[in-house]
């Protein structure tokens, strides 16, 4: 692998960690800030989601950290590296999986996986071998020799996440890896990211399917408008009130003992047999669960009704709205 | 340094792979290989008709070299000019760039596969080139000088195509902006030669004296006042750069020329290149025409002959190519400092992967 370091780097005095660090990074493009303020840390091992509306700069932020775009102000490092300064560096560790479906196509899927080992200064020898495990990874092998023209928008993404794959990177930016995907394939998917994470790989995966990303990654990184959610802002939105799902056999026994515990009939919402309730925090749920319990309720289902991350990003992208 | 090549070289393969192996391809080609054979017959079939000295080969020659260059600069332009905005548009560009290909390798690599593309018709063309060169007993010096700037000409479209296709980020412009660069080198240089040549002019000042007695030998030996008239010349010569600029005048001078027992030169590319040459001549400003004065009969037979011209003027073809590839590489560096990542700046609209 070619890797041209300069003696500043091999002196370096402050080792950064592995994984990614991004401080107080902003880019914008002329009037447009695209992204303003972001800031965090996805350490080895781990699979951080990014997660934000439409529009609000995740793609940008992607770009910042995959090396193809100048950030206009502070600090990114992947695997210990500038991608502004230190390009090849970064560039032989990471691996990209663009958010837009583009192949070579002509190409098969085998050449197109060859192809790409070269561009990382493979040998012909090698980049065969390394294609035809990626092919059997991404279960890719009946079309191995089909161009990529004929492939579907799903299996384009497989191919996809395999080129990014290829060089077998420390870091993963993976930007909606799973749109397009069916549900056996995203499980493979889920699978497959979280045995990268066991290896001591860095992921950062960008998803609308927030249930999806609950699955899957360890933490979150919300950002919204161009600005990353603060800490601060990630608590308070932990700590407020957020709808569980509670299922029995008798609706109104179990309405009248919600009533009976304290809560007023008209919070109380009506899906289908279910009944929807407002609760803050997880220890309210349990004193909830207890009562209900204690009073002899059959309970056969007691949840929240969104996960976490959907929670968290409805609750932040309404804060922002206020 | 060989790491730098052997990146070159899978660009180039990416590229041959990915755009040349195409049905449409090959029948392009064979349209061009088509029209080659027909304009061939056609010439032979209307040359010998004049009998002429040299079975009319060098007419043909100069002919169809200028008609495979000709479609060759109407070819190269479309086979290069979405060579990266193309990539773009199909969301390999940023794929390849996060590789450890460098901006650099993949240019090089992306113009070296339009140049051989482009060269591939060439190619296809040179059984005619050489049929001609058989039938007009042409030098062996005259066919590979030729080739080689047909060679260089197309490697010069394929940079100018290349080079706009990472500046401009619609395909479509850049190659009609691409066939404009090509249609300003071919016709715009003549336009701008004339015009040039026509709008600066310079007063010419000429006096004659005719003789008004001629002594017993036929020599004037009592001549009239000098008659003075002025008239404007133009002055192309200060133009002669716009001219050899073009890639037809760079062929047909660079080739070299075979001269009759008039020192005159024989075929097309000769006579091209003697007015090429004659054009870098500054008008004299002052002619004076004397009868009485000693010499001055011999006045007509001191113009130099073609040959003399050609040999004391500066060669236009190494001018013309010095302008041209510094036009190709430009627009190269300008491509590279457009396509180049970590991007600084984005041109409007545009997205980077």
């Amino acid at each position: 692998m070619l890797i041209v370091m300069t003696s500043t780097e091999l002196l370096k005095s402050d080792p950064d960690p592995a994984g990614i660090t991004v401080e107080n990074v902003g880019r914008s493009f002329g009037d447009v800030h695209a992204v303003r303020d972001a800031s965090f840390v996805a350490t080895p091992g781990t699979v951080t989601g990014l997660i934000g509306p439409n529009g609000s700069g995740k793609t940008t932020l992607m770009l910042m950290l995959a090396s193809l775009l100048q950030p206009d102000a502070g600090r990114i490092r992947v695997a210990g590296y500038s991608p502004v300064s230190e390009t090849a560096a970064v560039r032989a560790r990471l691996g990209w999986m663009p958010d837009v479906l583009g192949s070579w196509s002509s190409l098969s899927v085998r050449n197109a996986l060859i192809f790409t080992a070269r561009l990382y200064a493979m040998d012909k020898s090698t980049a065969a071998a390394r294609a035809a495990e990626l092919i059997t990874l991404v279960d890719l092998t009946e079309l191995a020799d089909s161009p990529a023209r004929v492939l579907s928008r799903g299996q384009k993404q497989r191919l996809s996440l395999a080129r990014a794959l290829v060089h077998d990177p420390a870091v993963l930016l993976l930007d909606e890896p799973a749109s397009g995907l069916d549900p056996l394939a995203r499980t493979q998917l889920r699978v497959l990211v979280r045995r990268l994470a066991s290896e001591g790989k860095t992921l950062l995966v960008s998803s609308h399917v927030l249930s999806e990303l609950d699955e899957m990654a360890d933490g979150a990184v919300y950002i919204s408008q161009g600005v990353t959610a603060s800490a601060e802002a990630l608590a308070r939105s932990r700590a407020s009130a957020r709808p569980w799902r509670i299922r029995s056999s008798d609706v109104n026994a179990l309405r009248a003992a919600l009533v009976a515990s304290g809560i007023e009939e008209a919070a109380i919402v009506t899906d289908r047999t279910e009944l929807l309730v407002a609760l803050a925090g997880e220890p309210a749920a349990s004193a909830l669960l207890a009562q209900l319990v204690n009073s002899g309720v059959a309970i056969s289902t007691f949840a929240p009704a969104v996960g976490d991350l959907e929670h968290t990003f409805i609750d932040l992208s309404s804060e922002e709205a206020k | 340094m060989s790491a730098f090549f052997s990146g070159v070289g899978v660009i180039l393969s990416l590229e041959l792979r990915q755009r040349v192996r195409s049905v449409s391809w090959y029948i392009l080609l064979a349209v061009f290989v088509a029209l080659i054979l027909i304009v061939t017959v056609l010439l032979s079939f209307a040359l010998y008709g004049f009998r002429a000295s040299d079975d009319g080969g060098g007419g043909i020659y100069s002919t169809i070299i200028y008609f495979v260059l000709l479609l060759g600069t109407l070819v190269a332009p479309a086979l290069s000019g979405n060579a990266i905005n193309g990539d773009r548009d199909a969301g390999t560009l940023a794929t390849t760039q996060v590789t450890l290909i460098t901006t650099w390798q993949l240019i090089l690599g992306k113009f070296l596969a339009a140049w051989v593309t482009a060269l591939a018709f060439l190619a296809a063309a040179l059984p005619f080139l050489v049929y001609a060169t058989i039938i007009g007993r042409l030098g062996i010096g005259t066919i590979l000088v030729s080739i080689l700037v047909l060679a260089l000409e197309l490697g010069v479209v394929a940079a100018v195509g290349v080079g706009l296709s990472g500046l401009m980020s619609r395909p479509l412009f850049s190659i009609v902006a691409s066939y404009l660069i090509v249609a300003g080198l071919s016709i715009g240089t003549l336009i701008a030669f004339g015009l040039g040549g026509l709008s600066v002019q310079t007063t010419v000042t000429n006096s004659s004296s005719y003789g008004l007695q001629y002594g017993t030998n036929g020599v004037a030996t009592e001549c009239s006042p000098p008659v003075t008239n002025e008239y404007p010349a133009p002055r192309f010569d200060l133009f002669w750069g716009a001219l050899v600029a073009n890639p037809y005048v760079i062929l047909a001078d660079a080739v070299p020329t075979a001269y009759d027992s008039h020192d005159q030169p024989q075929d097309l590319f000769g006579f091209i290149k003697f007015s090429v040459r004659s054009a870098q001549q500054a008008p004299e400003t002052a002619i004076v025409f004397d009868e009485c004065a000693p010499g001055n009969v011999a006045l007509y037979d001191q113009r130099p002959t073609a040959r003399e011209t050609i040999e004391s003027t500066t060669p236009g073809w190494a001018v013309g190519l010095f302008i041209q590839l510094l036009l190709a590489g430009g627009l190269l560096a300008g491509a590279h400092a457009r396509t180049k990542t970590p991007a600084a700046k984005l041109s409007r609209g545009s997205r980077i992967a």
